[in-house]
């Protein structure tokens, strides 16, 4: 797998080429009775080393967005390109491969599992490397969270921690695969002010010092501000 | 990804320790049968050391009879029977028989001070020189009671088994000649005249143990004067029964009645006594087993519908269907190993102990049976649990959290 991966999606680094390309996107969600059209005719394209947020009313696609950009999910129809290869007939194994190396998560609700560790936690994505060994895994992961300053915490299970404490116990565990891509929903919606400032400040200084590319959900406007670029959507589609 | 299996299982044991506890009493109960199980199959795949087809017992009734009259009256029948058609020969023994509930043992001992050595317990059978041919024991050295034998003498004649022989001399030296003592008759010394196959008069689930054949001779008057094992012609059937039950009453005079069985239908009626427990054992481990299954089985149903976002997530970074699918398995049986190590710990006591004088072999092969067993058990409950998350779509599940 990881040959393979290297072979596909290693090779691209220049840093102005688009890394994820959106075109013609349309997500519906289909019940027996019901149709619900979350995306229409999104053309978007990401470039490495940018910071983009996305901002939205509640309902308005933004986490949908995400999911199709993080390839969680299936567009209804379009294309979705990373690093220029379209990636709409991967297997689920290809999909994998990608998400684990190309790809960093971050949830408004951390999602990190209270049963492990902050260092068994963060150590998850390389879990799906087979290629790394365990001591390797362990070494990695401490270099994550010495980046977001909670190499004191690792024998710390989640529920110990504060919210923010969390929070940057989920950008480690994103960044411990070292991906080229975080992609942050609503990341600082649960913090409070203080707090979520404290988590922003980190993934600006990701997007600056190790050039990763950033998008952000969020509701708030001063921090999408801080990013280099805003995108809206309404009901759906992007507006701006 | 075993160690983070472990790990997560582990910090999870308290919530999973009703589990570990019902896969515990499952280990436990299919110790148990498991170890019926074997002990009763490998009884069973040990040689009978007889032939039982076309044998029959004969119990005789002497009624009011006084004593001293029943050895002539025994003579007259036995004589009358041996020159009936279709019957072959005929033997007197004891109460003994193949398949009946009768037993007889002990220890056999031999040597004395330092250098006495002794059998475990050891069936005691009984027979006069036709016995062989009735029930057609093996032969392996030496030889079988004969005319030989029936001057009295102050060292009885006995045949014992070859397990009795390699028992009471396991430096190979042969028993036959050698002076010996057994069961009630410890001061009694007989001399070992030949050695035999295996003999289990207790059927095929009996355990395969010493034995050792007593003399009954044509002339003793003391014991033996009930019951007769006759070989019959193969295809002879109820008329020959009646013709020699018949015989019998005519022969005493009309004073003996006589109860005539085959030894196929009392092996069969011992089987089905023999096999009742174990079938209502199975029966109960079967209910149990289904239990444990539909247990497993809820519960992580249960455990994938709690833990979608958790799945998502791993699905996020990385993880494959395949892979989330092989967690689930993996981490049942990581489960599964909790309880099984808990069963392990006790089952193993039991050959350690040597608990009911039953070879550890047969506990071994128990505990690996149950194990088996019980990784396959829980395997088959996660498979479409397993499946199911491997099917959790990550979106959907992190968009429910």
């Amino acid at each position: 797998m990881t040959d393979d991966f290297n072979a596909l999606f290693m090779q691209s680094t220049s840093t102005t080429s688009p890394v994820i390309r959106l075109a013609n996107i349309e997500k519906v969600y289909q019940t027996r009775t019901i149709e619900t059209v979350a995306l229409s005719q999104v053309n978007l394209t990401i470039n490495r080393g940018e910071f983009v947020s996305v901002m939205g009313p509640s309902g308005c696609g933004k986490s949908t967005l995400l999911s199709l950009m993080g390839l969680l999910d299936e567009p209804s129809s379009g294309t979705i390109e990373i690093d220029g290869r379209p990636v709409t007939s991967y297997s689920d194994k290809e999909l994998a491969g990608l998400r684990n190396h190309k790809i960093g998560f971050v949830f408004q609700s951390y999602h990190l599992i209270n049963d492990l560790s902050v260092l068994d936690n963060v150590e998850m994505p390389l879990l799906y490397r087979p290629s790394i060994g365990s001591s390797e895994r362990r070494r990695r992961a401490i270099e994550a969270l010495d980046k977001v300053g909670l190499t004191a915490r690792t024998k710390h299970f989640p529920a110990q921690l504060s919210g923010g404490q969390r929070q940057r116990v989920a950008i480690a565990r994103a960044l411990a695969g070292e991906p080229e891509i975080i992609l942050a929903d609503e990341p600082t919606g649960n913090l409070d002010s203080v707090m979520g400032e404290e988590i922003m400040e980190l993934l600006l200084g990701l997007n600056r010092e190790q050039g990763t590319t950033l998008v952000m959900v969020t509701h708030d406007e001063q921090q999408a501000l801080k990013t280099q670029r805003l995108i809206r959507f309404f009901d759906g589609r992007q507006v701006a | 990804m075993l160690r983070h299996l472990f790990t997560l299982m582990w910090n999870r044991k308290r919530a999973n320790g009703l589990l570990i506890l019902e896969v515990f009493m499952a280990f436990v109960v299919l110790f148990a049968v498991g170890s019926t199980g074997v002990y009763l199959w490998r009884n069973y795949q040990a040689p009978l050391g007889f032939a039982y087809e076309n044998v029959w017992q004969i119990n005789l009734n002497s009624g009011s009879q006084p004593r001293a009259e029943q050895v002539a009256t025994l003579q007259r029948v036995l004589a009358k029977l041996r020159t009936t058609p279709g019957v072959e020969v005929v033997s007197r023994t004891e109460d003994t028989t193949p398949f009946s509930y009768n037993g007889n043992s002990g220890n056999i001992t031999t040597g004395t001070g330092d250098t006495q050595r002794r059998t475990e317990e050891a069936d005691f059978y009984s027979g006069g020189p036709e016995l062989r041919e009735v029930m057609g024991v093996r032969l392996v050295a030496g030889r079988w009671f004969d005319r030989r034998d029936e001057t009295p003498t102050r060292r009885p004649p006995v045949v014992i088994t070859e397990a009795t022989q390699a028992e009471l001399f396991p430096d190979g030296q042969s028993a036959l000649g050698k002076v010996i003592h057994y069961g009630f008759h410890e001061n009694q010394e007989r001399v070992v005249v030949g050695i035999s196959g295996p003999y289990r008069a207790g059927g095929e689930l009996s355990e395969p143990r010493s034995a050792l054949f007593g003399y009954i001779s044509p002339q003793d008057t003391t014991t033996a004067l009930n019951t007769l094992l006759v070989r019959v012609q193969p295809g002879t059937g109820a008329a020959l029964a009646k013709r020699l039950s018949d015989d019998i009453r005519l022969t005493s005079g009309g004073r003996w009645s006589s109860d005539i069985t085959t030894l196929r239908e009392q092996r069969l009626s011992k089987l089905k006594v023999l096999l009742t427990l174990p079938a209502v054992l199975g029966v109960v481990c079967v209910f149990l087993l289904v239990n444990v299954a539909l247990g497993l089985f809820g519960v992580l149903w249960l455990n994938i519908n709690q833990r979608r976002a958790e799945l998502g997530v791993r699905r996020a970074m990385g993880a494959t269907g395949a892979a989330i699918s092989g967690q689930v398995l993996g981490e049942i049986l990581t489960l599964t190993t909790f309880g099984l190590v808990l069963g392990l710990l006790v089952a193993a006591q039991f050959p350690l102990l040597g608990v009911f004088n039953i070879k550890a072999g047969v506990y071994l092969t128990a505990m690996l049976l149950a194990t088996l067993g019980l990784y396959a058990l829980a395997a088959g409950c996660a498979f479409y649990p397993s499946r199911l998350a491997a099917g959790i779509q990550p979106a959907v599940a992190l968009r429910e959290e």
